[in-house]
């Protein structure tokens, strides 16, 4: 029997045709993606600085920088997760419910423990998300929000209703460096751990490949729960970071503090390019969406566009992100 | 049906000289193609030939560039998916596109509701889907929903939705991918029965055997031209291959026998194993460089029996050995951290990560050992994709970025297969490691598969693909109904035998 022959004849073949053909499509990644938020960010730069002259100087910059940073804190983990395929929409009630916890403990307590106690109650919300999504498997969106719903009750019962006072804790609002305050610097910071995280640790290229394909993750051998758990972890530390500074900026926890977080965070990860088909995203995306967002923000009250159109143009923006998101998903699966 | 009596001269639809291109490159380069009432034409071709795109233009799902479609004497340019249907033409996709949550009865209907003034009349519904079902020979509750129904079940249902919406011309899409071997034959049957009252079957498949059985004639597409059409009959198997690969391949032959140690301990083994509903009364041994095939047809165990060894299921009785020791892994992570792999069978939902890089999906099981203290660097992983991308001829750019969902199935199951190379395991467990690739490619994985068992790795191949066992199997277990009804080894491994253990 002659066994070989049948197989080595096969192994000069040319390439089948769908290789070559489908080859350009490769090229456009990611490049373009980045490239287009950059215009678009541009162009709202060169549209505000001609319609309104307060906007192009040093101190609008560093507004619309401290305007962002506690929706950037948060909006990181968030793209972590929104890349694994998760949501976590109980962001903003969570930052509220830290701040709360704050605000009433530090009326007899040393500030430090409470700011403690404060940063393990936004862990331990994160922990919950976590188990109900991982542990229990009720799809993410639902998870948070009913937790969305918990906390910002909860919030409320702690507060009576009433805004809590804080006595000295300023210290967001303390400018150390080039007059930029102390949250844009925790931002940064967050920002870039979490680039790094996603970039260039297993853990951070594992919800690239749980999002994916969650069943291909499995078989190859990622523990998809655990990462998962820990992301909403992530989140609910980062999520106590911004309640703090939220209270320390306003020198009082308010029952309606980040009201709506969840919207401007999941709009500034998807107009970042997180695709909500999981597998695709980057921090340098979302931080780009934020300043888009906040640049928008900024420039409308500049032009004294009131603030419920602002409102309109934050969910049109949302809506247009993805529909974006939807068309390339499109182009990419043909 | 009834709408078909009057219908003298046998219904005709002709393609004539299509050409159609994507984004400058012509796929389809002047394609003739003709179906004829009561008969059955098998369109035949690698992945990539133009098949999908000729059948995409009859449906109305693309426009040619130039070229003709007559319909019943009738000539357009173009068809839309609206005009194609009202002429009678009716795809079956393979991806089934039903509405699970309804009834078999609500999805025949579906969208065209028997009724007056927006008010259903249920009766009517039941009536149509039952006389539909009845056209086809089939038996099903036309009350049931079609999530609880099997693959070859729910594909009835669709092929009942087109002829109760007077299809004249059915284009099935490589029906029999996911079917059982009872399937294939009610398939058959019904796909028969259609031929008689005279509807026009177009009929694609990479199965030649299937040709054989099903076909009046055939047509085969190469690089977007027809390279050979004719009868059936006096067409030989040969030259159907040749056709399609534009090149002389043997028949079905016997790979070199393998080197191994009879006396070797196995590097996986089961005894008396059984997993409750699956299989019982398992044994088997793979051992060092050899490639042992588990033969049954879908349903019969053998996919059953590879997950066991992955961690995706747990035996109930018995134990599952390797290198000797017991091995139970709770999940995957645990095999494969024992060194087992797993290629599985569906690669679009299973296997890839098509949004990802090839250097990303080679190296995922990989990540432990390529990174330090939890960092992982990219050209690790470029590096270990620039290793297997010439050993394992992946044809593609050389560019570890590349999405794998640009590369060819064929291809794409070769990063799958090279990402268990670049883990080192030991023991490859692979499930119907073939569907849905191309002959070349085909023969390509299986020439690395042997050379992966030529350097010492156990390999079992869980499989419902008889060709694929003779051409690839050192040693061939056969399940029926989740026992092993047989063994073979070296020359007793021929489709005949195989066929006739696993119960014909």
């Amino acid at each position: 029997m002659n066994v070989s022959d049948p197989v080595m004849t096969t192994e000069p073949a040319a390439p089948p045709p769908g290789t070559t053909a489908a080859v350009p499509t490769a090229r456009r990644r990611q490049v373009p993606e980045t490239a287009a938020l950059v215009v678009v960010l541009i162009a709202l730069g060169v549209f505000f600085s001609i319609t309104s002259e307060f906007f192009l100087n040093y101190d609008n910059f560093v507004n619309i920088l401290t305007a962002a940073a506690v929706t950037g804190i948060i909006a990181a983990p968030a793209t972590m997760l929104l890349i694994a395929g998760q949501f976590d929409l109980s962001v903003g009630s969570a930052a509220a419910f830290c701040g709360a916890v704050i605000a009433s403990l530090a009326l007899h307590n040393d500030i430090y423990f409470s700011v403690f106690i404060a940063v393990l109650a936004g862990i331990g919300i994160g922990m919950l998300n976590g188990f109900f999504v991982t542990v229990i498997g009720i799809n993410a969106l639902i998870t948070t929000l009913g937790t969305l719903a918990v906390f910002r009750g909860l919030t409320q019962v702690i507060t009576d209703g009433q805004t809590l006072g804080i006595e000295r804790f300023g210290w967001a609002t303390e400018r150390p460096l080039f007059d930029i305050p102390v949250p844009v610097f925790i931002f940064a910071g967050i920002a870039l751990a979490f680039w790094f995280l996603s970039r260039y640790t297993v853990f951070g290229r594992s919800m690239y490949a749980i999002g994916a394909n969650p069943v291909a993750a499995r078989l190859n051998g990622i523990r998809s729960k655990r990462i998962i758990f820990v992301g909403f972890v992530l989140s609910g530390l980062c999520v106590a970071i911004g309640g703090l500074i939220l209270a320390s900026q306003l020198g009082a926890a308010s029952p309606q503090a980040a009201t709506g977080m969840e919207l401007s965070v999941v709009t500034a990860v998807i107009l970042g390019g997180a695709s909500l088909a999981g597998g695709r995203g980057a921090i340098t995306g979302t931080m780009l969406g934020l300043l888009i967002i906040g640049t928008l923000n900024n420039g409308l009250v500049l032009l004294n566009v009131s603030s419920f159109w602002q409102t309109v143009a934050q969910g049109a923006l949302l809506i247009f992100a993805v529909s974006f998101d939807q068309l390339r998903i499109r182009l990419t699966s043909k | 049906m009834s709408d078909d009596g009057q219908m003298n001269e046998p219904f005709r639809l002709q393609a004539r000289a299509i050409r159609k291109s994507f984004g400058g490159v012509e796929v389809l380069h002047g394609v003739d193609l003709e179906a004829t009432g009561g008969s059955v034409l098998a369109l035949l071709g690698e992945n990539g030939a133009g098949k999908s795109t000729l059948v995409r233009i009859l449906a109305g799902d693309h426009a040619p560039d130039s070229g003709e479609i007559v319909i019943a004497g009738e000539s357009h340019s173009a068809l839309d998916p609206i005009s194609a249907r009202a002429l009678g033409v009716r795809m079956i996709f393979q991806e089934l596109s039903d509405a699970p949550a309804l009834t078999v009865a609500e999805n025949i209907s579906l969208g065209r509701w028997p009724g007056r003034r927006g008010v259903v009349r249920w009766k009517a519904v039941r009536e149509r889907a039952q006389r539909a079902l009845d056209e086809l020979g089939v038996q099903l509750d036309p009350d049931r929903p079609v999530a609880d129904l099997r693959i070859g079940e729910r594909q009835a249902v669709e092929i009942a939705r087109a002829i109760s919406d007077r299809a004249r011309c059915l284009i099935l899409d490589e029906p029999t991918a996911a079917l059982s071997a009872q399937e294939v034959e009610r398939l058959f049957s019904a796909v028969r029965r259609l031929r008689e009252r005279g509807t026009a079957i177009i009929y694609i498949t990479h199965r030649l055997d299937e040709v054989v059985e099903i076909a009046d004639r055939v047509e085969v597409l190469r690089d977007g031209n027809v390279v050979l059409e004719r009868e059936v009959a006096g067409t030989s198997r040969a030259d159907l291959v040749t056709a399609m690969v534009g090149r002389e391949v043997g028949e079905v032959s016997r790979p070199e026998p393998a080197a191994t140690d009879a006396q070797a301990q196995p590097l996986l083994a089961f005894e008396g194993a059984a997993s409750d509903g699956a299989f019982a009364d398992v044994d088997l041994a793979v051992r060092p460089g050899e490639v042992l095939a588990l033969y049954g047809k879908l349903g019969s165990g053998t996919a059953e029996v590879a997950e066991t060894a992955f961690g995706l299921r747990h035996l109930t009785a018995g134990v599952c050995r390797l290198r000797g020791d017991a091995h139970a892994p709770g999940a995957p992570h645990a095999a494969i951290a024992a060194g087992v792999g797993l290629v599985p069978a569906d690669r679009q939902r299973e296997g890839a990560f098509m949004v990802r890089s090839v250097a990303e999906n080679i190296s995922v099981p990989s990540w432990p050992r390529l990174s330090r203290r939890g960092l992982l660097r990219r050209s690790s992983e470029a590096r270990a994709y620039r290793r297997w991308h010439g050993e394992l001829s992946i044809r593609s750019r050389n560019d570890p970025d590349q999405l794998i969902s640009t590369l060819s199935g064929g291809n794409q199951q070769k990063v799958v297969l090279g990402r268990w190379l670049e883990r080192e395991s030991d023991v490859l467990v692979l499930i119907e490691p073939t569907r849905g690739v191309d002959v070349g490619a085909r023969m390509e994985i299986y020439r690395e598969i042997r050379k992966l068992a030529r350097n010492g790795m156990g390999v079992l191949v869980a499989t419902s693909d008889y060709e694929e066992v003779v051409q690839l199997a050192d040693r061939a277990a056969v399940m029926a109904r989740g026992r092993v009804v047989g063994e073979l080894g070296g020359d007793e491994i021929t489709t005949e035998r195989l066929t006739e253990l696993a119960g014909g």
